[in-house]
């Protein structure tokens, strides 16, 4: 290699396909290990090279977050969320693990959005994605009180969260969230995803944990429950997919919505749980 | 038919190469193996031959031996420094050890060092650079001293001082600088530590401490930690746990000598 | 994702004043999916050395295997035990092998030696042995235990304390790691006994 100019140099941070820097990887006689610790390798693609501007950043997002680059923004994934009417009400539990790859990141994220006294929003997909969109929708409900002179309705609130996300398709936003709330017409629970997808019914869970948590929600549920049952069901469910699935865990979040707003019932930590419920005689599935 | 004992085959074994590749192909990485960094270096001297190394070996960014040993012993006058894939550089130098010893054995006469030498680039080519050892050989034999270093795809030079490994180019300064013909024994050893330090504080890959080896006509030094110029700091406190800390579900004690109690009655021999 | 990461799982190994200690989580998993809490990593080979096998759980299984055929054969052949420091080259012999086509287990090693003075001895998958004289780990929570031993390991450590340093090193790694943990086993290697504890580790 001759002369290394100032250019190439910095051209050894941009671009690993450069010919100068395997000109000093191989002359470099310990192979790639020197040059991991000198000149850690950021391949940025050149916005120049990018043909219509206005999809650049969602190209390179996509890049970014694609398995080629390492995930090199790595979004929290993992999750289990749930929430289910019953004549009582809505009760929703979530976990509170954040995690990045097989990191934990956080043990006591709280993944229940408190978007007025009587709105509540799940988080599952991107953390940020969801806290920003749903700090969002409480601005345009509460525009929408002003106007109005009353109260939004869970149905139309979750249909502003779904023409949003709607609008921004494709560019990237992830979010599988539940909005779920007390209006004129009762307790509402809505499914809204980045997909743009809204689905109305009595029960849901949302994220990777969510097929144990539907296993025990489905053989437990009962529309008639008392509310002592529903927050032990929402709990158990809860902790079932803390169990079994590793994104998931740490503690559960119960909130109880009722005709005067929502009510934080408890947090309580899903280890805890698991050598209560294993010194306890198991439910009897016959009965 | 007849179960046929069959000794296993000597060398290397593909049984998992296939599976390895589809496994890879469906997208699990395949983890990184220990590297060593490494700043090795040997230099020519009056009387003979000094080599020197550092004591890191690397995972990744992990440090996975503060304290490792990168000189390996080849024959009695004849030491090899191994940069590269750890594992590689610690069976290649064993592997041509023991040939030489049972060349020595046959012949009846001390190694040289271009035996040793021709032995790994013929290896090295081989296996054209899959196995990743990068050496720094050097001995001294009835034809005086050799210093070698050998390329893992088995390219040789002989040269009077050389360098190898991550932290060639910071010890090569080193070199350059103060590198005198005909040094006396202390400036050759001073003049590798000075490359090796130089390695160690200069190049992130290498680290710890110095391992200096000196070969002469009739006498090899193993100088293990010649220099250790990052002594950890002692802990002031200590972190120790009070005993029950721990929540235990179960103990089991096995005990390997079985103590019974009472009165030893004496064998009957009759 | 690696394969090292495929089925999760963390081992450490420490040494202590005429001591040694092993230990692991128990969790058997297919990536997020935790299948089991029971998963052997930790295999006696002796009286006096034991053997933790991180990585992909199948290739934990065929080596432990394997080890146990090898050890068995020169038991016979040399009519004596093993000891420690030739296990650990027939570990590293039994990789190296299979230099072009690994298998994907890093191994820890523990016992203590004829003299009764602790050793223990950890490799990469294709068998570079490494001997420090403090502790070693393996897994997919290794970072999180460099951490740990960094800062709760100290020498001389008596059996019993020894093992409260190697339990809350292995449990507070494993509760930052999603893929390792569900409890954990721990073995204490003394000249005249084996303690094997099941600790009471987080279930999540």
């Amino acid at each position: 290699m001759a002369l290394v100019n100032l250019n190439d140099v910095l051209s050894f941070t941009g671009n690993e396909e450069d010919s100068a820097f395997d000109d000093a990887k191989s002359s470099c006689m310990n192979f790639e290990t020197s040059l991991n610790f000198k000149l850690p390798t950021f391949s940025i693609q050149n916005l120049s090279d990018v043909s219509d501007i206005a999809t650049a950043p969602v190209d390179f997002l996509k890049q970014q977050m694609s398995n080629e680059n390492n995930s090199r923004i790595a979004i929290k994934k993992g999750t289990t969320t749930l929430a289910f009417v019953f004549q009582g009400g809505v009760i929703i539990a979530v976990d509170s693990r954040a995690t990045g790859g097989a990191y934990i990141a956080d043990g006591g994220v709280k993944k229940v959005i408190e978007i007025n006294p009587y709105l509540l929003g799940t988080m599952a997909g991107g953390a940020a994605d969801c806290m920003y969109w749903e700090r969002e929708l409480g601005r345009r409900c509460r525009l929408y009180e002003f106007r109005e002179k009353e109260r939004i309705t869970v149905s139309a609130a979750s249909k502003l969260l779904c023409n949003i996300v709607y609008g921004y398709k494709g560019m990237g936003l992830s979010m599988g969230t539940m909005v779920t709330g007390w209006d004129k017409t009762g307790p509402g629970l809505y499914y809204v995803d980045s997909d743009g997808q809204r689905l109305k019914s009595d029960l849901f869970s949302v994220g990777s944990g969510s097929t144990y948590a539907y296993g025990v929600l489905d053989s437990l549920y009962d529309y008639n429950m008392s509310v002592e049952d529903a927050i032990e069901l929402g709990t158990r469910a809860i902790y079932h997919a803390g169990h079994r699935d590793a994104y998931s865990g740490n503690t559960v979040n119960v909130y109880h919505m009722k005709k005067t707003g929502w009510e934080f019932i408890y947090n309580k930590d899903i280890n805890e749980l698991h050598y209560k419920y294993a010194a306890e005689a198991k439910p009897s599935t016959l009965s | 038919m007849a179960l046929k004992f069959e000794l296993p085959k000597s060398g290397f074994n593909f049984d998992n190469y296939n599976r390895n590749l589809i496994l890879e192909s469906k997208g699990l990485k395949s983890p990184k193996t220990i590297k060593t960094g490494t700043t090795i270096v040997g230099c020519v001297y009056k009387d003979g031959i000094v080599l020197g190394a550092d004591t890191r070996a690397t995972n990744g960014p992990i440090v996975a031996d503060k304290n490792c040993e990168k000189i390996h012993y080849l024959a009695p006058n004849m030491y090899c420094c191994g940069a590269g894939t750890a594992a590689d550089t610690e069976f290649t130098t064993n592997l041509i050890s023991s040939k030489l010893e049972l060349h020595r054995l046959a012949t009846n006469r001390q190694s040289r060092v271009v035996t040793a030498m021709t032995m790994l680039k013929q290896m090295l080519f081989r296996y054209q650079g899959n196995i990743g050892a990068a050496l720094v050989l050097g001995g001294y034999d009835v034809t005086g001293p050799h210093l070698y270093t050998i390329a893992p795809h088995g390219s040789t030079d002989k040269l009077p001082y050389v360098t190898m490994g991550s932290g060639s180019l910071a010890a090569m300064t080193i070199f350059e600088n103060g590198w005198k013909k005909d040094m006396s024994r202390e400036e050759a050893i001073e003049i590798v530590k000075d490359a090796i330090e130089s390695g160690i504080f200069n190049d992130l890959g290498s680290g710890s401490n110095v391992d200096v080896v000196v070969i002469t006509k009739d006498k090899t030094e193993v100088l293990r930690n010649y220099k250790r110029p990052n002594e950890r700091v002692k802990k002031e406190q200590s972190y120790k746990y009070p005993r029950g800390t721990t929540a235990v579900l179960k103990t089991s004690i096995r005990n390997f000598v079985d103590v019974t109690e009472g009165v030893a009655t004496p064998m009957d021999l009759s | 994702m690696s394969i090292m990461s495929y089925n999760g799982g963390a081992i450490v190994a420490m040494k202590g004043k005429n001591c040694v200690a092993i230990a692991s989580d128990r969790r058997f998993g297919v990536q997020a999916l935790t299948l089991t809490h029971d998963f052997q990593k930790v295999f006696e080979i002796n009286d006096k050395i034991y053997i933790g096998l991180g990585g992909l759980a199948t290739d934990v299984q065929t080596l432990s295997e394997t080890f146990r055929y090898r050890v068995n054969m020169y038991n016979l052949k040399e009519e004596r035990e093993i000891q420690p420091k030739t296990f650990a080259h027939l570990v590293s012999s039994t990789l190296y092998e299979k230099r072009f086509g690994p298998y994907y287990c890093e191994p820890v090693i523990a016992g203590l030696e004829k003299d009764g003075s602790p050793f223990i001895c950890s490799t990469d998958l294709i068998g570079c042995t490494t001997f420090p004289n403090d502790f070693v780990v393996t897994g997919t929570a290794e970072q999180q235990l460099y951490g740990m031993c960094e800062s709760l390991w100290e020498p001389n450590l008596e059996p019993e304390d020894l093992f409260e340093i190697i339990s809350q090193a292995l449990l507070n790694a494993v509760d930052r790691d999603a893929v390792s943990g569900w409890g954990a086993i721990v073995h204490v290697i003394t000249e005249d006994k084996v303690i094997t504890r099941t600790l009471r580790g987080r279930m999540d």
